[in-house]
């Protein structure tokens, strides 16, 4: 060993490459396999790079590009300020204290995630709209009205914030639930005050947890289109589809995307840089939580706080949507919206179980192989997440619009038999799409619950001769079974209200309710998307409970 | 909990499966289909479809999605593509799928005779199925008519901070800026659109309908909005919109000179079609008497068939001039006018 490291280089690689020939198993094997199938379509994209810019690429560096830069970090900054106030704040509260409707509170804190965020932008802005809501309500009251304006870069970052702090929310929660039990109680023993173990203790030890909640929201600002172009605010999303359909070159729009995802992958390489100063594991909170109750009126103030971004997030926008609902359901309303609802419950429930799969193997298989770095390989899976809808949507019809046109020329000049595409306009494609979208949503809490476990059980187990699965499915499967369900729940809300990609994607019969909701709201007509938004927020509703119920009980 | 996820589980299958069956009978049986691609996505629409369906025996397969993206979608699936028939809301980009080789040309009878030429592709690719026209909202309290001529005289420093419309990413505004090109030449409509940037009385944010409403707030004066959000607005659900639709009115201009610029909503036959037969008998029906009614009616847009009259409330507002250029144009000069746009500083 002394000998090699003093050795030439070809040397030095000859005895690498012996060790990766050595240390490779069949867990490396499929961990590439499963990576390389969902970012196939980020591969293909990433290979239109080499094709070179557009020809407007430089009109748009000229014009347009400082714009785009500039709102978008202005949306990263505002946002994670507003997100991490709202969604650490909140979890803190309910983890630690005890006030009146803590309980209710604790799921209704969950719920603006079953909104999608253009949805809330549109009920924002007929809150503050000339004859919106607030003026009727004002008017009612005999009070001045004062115009707010919401429709611009602070209103955007507003309302993406107010719906999606939950990721937040959800991920610190339980970190507070499980872990904070144990230190806090040696910290109030050692006369450490309640704020000053906030910060000084809990706060550092929860970044992780916090961090990948944060994740998800920026990806999440960074890939909103809806909102902003109907807000005004040009980033870096709306800038892709300008220069993809407007400018029609879809040369520049993949390298906008390239730059987005680039933003995208410093994140997460900063996140890593973050974590690996600090490592969580074992130590599941033995002691129950204990809650301080406080003095009443302290306890009401609480409840005031806690209750003010479930008003803001949910009941406002609910509230308007119910409103325009009242309006329209005469003309909208009919018996095909159940039908709707359960498509898209079939197709939301079918795309989170294969997500989450895809996810738990990748992880799991990483685990397994021995080659170090193969774990950084496995999270490019997770990057599908950065490149809005459309590109994604794009970037699976590259390879699979292939493979369906060779099988349809075989089936034909082999054996004469006229078929069809095999996964395009399929829900197979449908379903594939999603997964490449969705993975990093449910490889974050699983990811992180698995973190918790410490090595030395399964380790054990192996010793004695069971195998990897077994020893999976027997032990590490029970420990990690919040992760994963909170992932199941997770995707298939954000699978309920998708819709750039399902409106590429979808095969004929199928409809879903977010596209419902955006043929009239693109179309201009607001109030009439009421009622198919409230469906999604409705169909999200019950496994936002059932996942709270879920953390609780873990 | 997991017998109701089972359960959830086998009756989603149930219903894909129920879909794949449909189609293998579909196959089976030679049942006759049409597949739209569509960017309408109107009550009326559906309205319509089944009304063929019903007429003809034809089952119409409806893909609703943005134009842009359909031209996607077709231009890769290439020969397979299951499209017979495209139906954008704009001309521009009835003529990008034109130029991109995904339409083909159509010779029919009806077709021919009905559409006034300007409405559809010269060598029959598309075919213009319903009018709007963009025009002035004003507020009738504030401004007199006689204050207002062109789209030229928007430009004028008397409209300082008064003006309202929406962002240059819209269509709408794309078509517009493009039919000020072909008339103007391309460097005084780069100075237009500086100017209207200039008088402009906020950045552009929100819908045509929004703007309209910003108009009645008193946020500025005028707005160009196009014609079908008004017959909406007036005759929405919500009061409050109906009360704002009826503070403004409406200003067709350039009436002395080439007329008002109007778009059209259209179709084309896909190139590589599968049922082209069933694709031209159902553009045939779009533009019939009967279905023309219904979107004259339902959705406030001028018909392309002179035989129907427009709805009531288009009447009232009067015959205008419209602005007989060749609505190609529109789509050839398209990212010209957005790269302008840009360059003028219009968001």
């Amino acid at each position: 060993m002394m000998k090699q490291a003093g050795s030439s280089n070809i040397f030095s690689l000859k005895s690498r490459l012996k060790r990766l020939k050595r240390d490779t198993n069949r867990w490396s094997i499929f961990t590439l396999a499963i990576v390389l199938f969902i970012a196939l379509p980020v591969i293909a994209i990433a290979l239109k790079l080499l094709e070179g810019p557009g020809e407007t690429w430089w009109h748009l560096v000229d014009n347009l590009l400082a714009d785009y830069i500039g709102n978008s970090f202005f949306l990263i900054f505002t946002c994670s300020f507003l997100v991490l106030v709202m969604g650490v704040g909140t979890a803190w509260l309910v983890a630690r204290f005890e006030f009146p409707f803590r309980k209710q509170l604790e799921w209704l804190l969950i719920l603006p995630l079953a909104i999608p965020s253009y949805i809330v932008a549109y009920a924002y802005a007929g809150v503050f709209d000339y004859g919106g809501s607030l003026e009727l309500i004002l008017r009612w009251l005999s009070l001045e009205f004062v115009r707010i304006d919401i429709m611009n870069k602070f209103g955007l970052a507003f309302v993406l914030s107010i719906s999606l702090f939950p990721y937040v929310y959800v991920s610190s929660r339980a970190f507070f639930l499980n872990q904070a039990g144990n230190l806090l109680e040696a910290s109030t023993m050692l006369g450490v005050g309640e704020f000053k173990s906030f910060f000084r203790l809990m706060l550092p030890l929860a970044r992780p947890a916090i961090i990948a909640g944060l994740i998800l929201v920026l990806m999440e600002v960074l890939n909103d289109y809806g909102a902003a172009q109907y807000f005004g605010v040009n980033t870096f999303t709306t800038g892709i589809f300008r220069a993809w359909f407007s400018l029609e070159e879809p040369e520049t729009a993949v390298y906008l995307s390239a730059l987005l995802i680039f933003i995208v992958f410093t994140l997460i390489l900063f996140e890593k840089w973050q974590r690996k100063n600090i490592r969580v594991t074992g130590n599941k909170a033995s002691g129950r939580n204990h809650r301080k109750s406080g003095a009443k009126p302290m306890q009401w103030f609480k409840f005031f706080l806690v209750l003010t971004p479930v008003i803001l997030g949910f009941i406002i926008p609910v509230g308007q949507l119910i409103y325009w609902a009242f309006l329209t359901a005469e003309k909208v309303f009919d018996l095909d919206f159940i039908l709707l609802s359960l498509q898209s419950f079939g197709i939301a429930l079918i795309t989170s179980l294969v997500t989450v799969l895809f996810a738990t193997l990748l992880i799991y298989f990483a685990k397994w192989s021995s080659i170090n770095g193969i774990k950084s390989i496995s999270r490019l899976g997770i990057l599908g997440y950065a490149i809005p809808g459309a590109v994604v949507a794009i970037g699976i019809m590259i390879p699979t619009l292939a493979f369906d046109k060779w099988f349809i020329n075989t089936m034909d000049t082999v054996f004469g038999v006229k078929t069809g595409f095999l996964f395009n306009g399929t829900l197979v494609a449908l379903v594939y799409a999603y997964s490449v979208r969705f993975l990093a949503v449910a490889y974050n809490p699983i990811e992180s619950t698995a973190l918790k476990v410490s090595n030395s059980i399964p380790d054990s187990s192996k010793m004695l001769g069971v195998g990897n699965f077994k020893t999976f499915w027997k032990i590490e499967f029970p420990m990690i079974k919040t992760g994963i369900l909170s992932a199941v729940i997770l995707v298939f809300i954000d699978v309920l209200k998708e819709l750039p990609l399902t409106l590429i994607l979808k095969p004929f019969h199928i409809n879903t309710l977010a596209v419902k909701a955006f043929e009239y709201a693109s179309d201009e007509m607001v109030m009439e998307a009421a009622i198919p938004s409230l469906f999604i927020i409705f169909t999200a509703t019950i496994p936002v409970i059932f996942l709270n119920r879920l953390l609780i009980k873990e | 909990m997991k017998k109701t996820l089972v359960g959830l589980l086998a009756l989603t299958l149930m219903f894909s499966c129920k879909n794949s069956e449909e189609k293998n009978e579909n196959s089976e049986s030679e049942k006759q289909e049409v597949n739209v691609y569509t960017h309408r996505h109107y009550e009326s629409d559906q309205e319509l479809f089944k009304k063929f369906e019903e007429e003809t025996g034809i089952t119409v397969n409806v893909i609703n999605a943005n134009a842009d993206e359909l031209i996607q979608k077709m231009s890769m699936e290439g020969e397979q593509s299951p499209a017979d028939v495209l139906i954008t809301v704009d001309a521009g980009r009835l003529e990008r799928a034109k130029s991109s080789d995904l339409l083909q040309a159509v010779s029919s009878e009806i077709l021919e005779e009905t559409i006034p030429s300007h409405l559809k592709d010269a060598d029959n690719y598309w075919f213009g199925l319903t009018k709007r026209a963009r025009v002035i909202a004003y507020a009738k309290d504030r401004i007199d008519e006689s204050e207002l001529s062109t789209y030229e005289d928007l430009a004028s420093d008397k409209w300082n901070d008064k003006l309202l419309i929406r962002s240059s990413g819209n269509i709408y505004n794309q078509s517009l800026m493009a039919s000020i090109m072909v008339h103007n030449g391309d460097e005084e409509a780069k100075k237009w659109a500086k100017a209207v940037v200039e008088n402009m009385a906020r950045a552009p944010k929100g819908n045509d309908r929004d703007q309209v409403k910003a108009v009645v707030a008193g946020e500025g004066d005028l707005a160009i909005v196009n014609t079908y959000y008004i017959g909406k607005m007036l005759n929405s659900e919500d009061p409050e919109e109906v009360k704002a639709g009826e503070e403004i009115k409406l200003f067709f201009p350039n009436q002395d000179g080439r007329g008002t610029h109007i778009n059209v909503s259209g179709a084309g036959v896909a190139k590589y079609a599968p049922n082209k037969e069933n694709a031209i008998k159902f553009i045939e029906f779009l533009i019939s008497e009967d279905a023309q009614k219904i979107f004259a009616h339902s959705n406030y847009e001028y018909p392309v068939n002179e035989a129907v009259a427009p709805a009531a409330l288009l009447q009232e507002w009067g015959e205008f001039k419209e602005d007989t250029l060749n609505l190609s144009k529109l789509g050839e000069n398209n990212k010209k006018a957005v790269m302008l746009f840009d360059e003028a500083g219009w968001k």
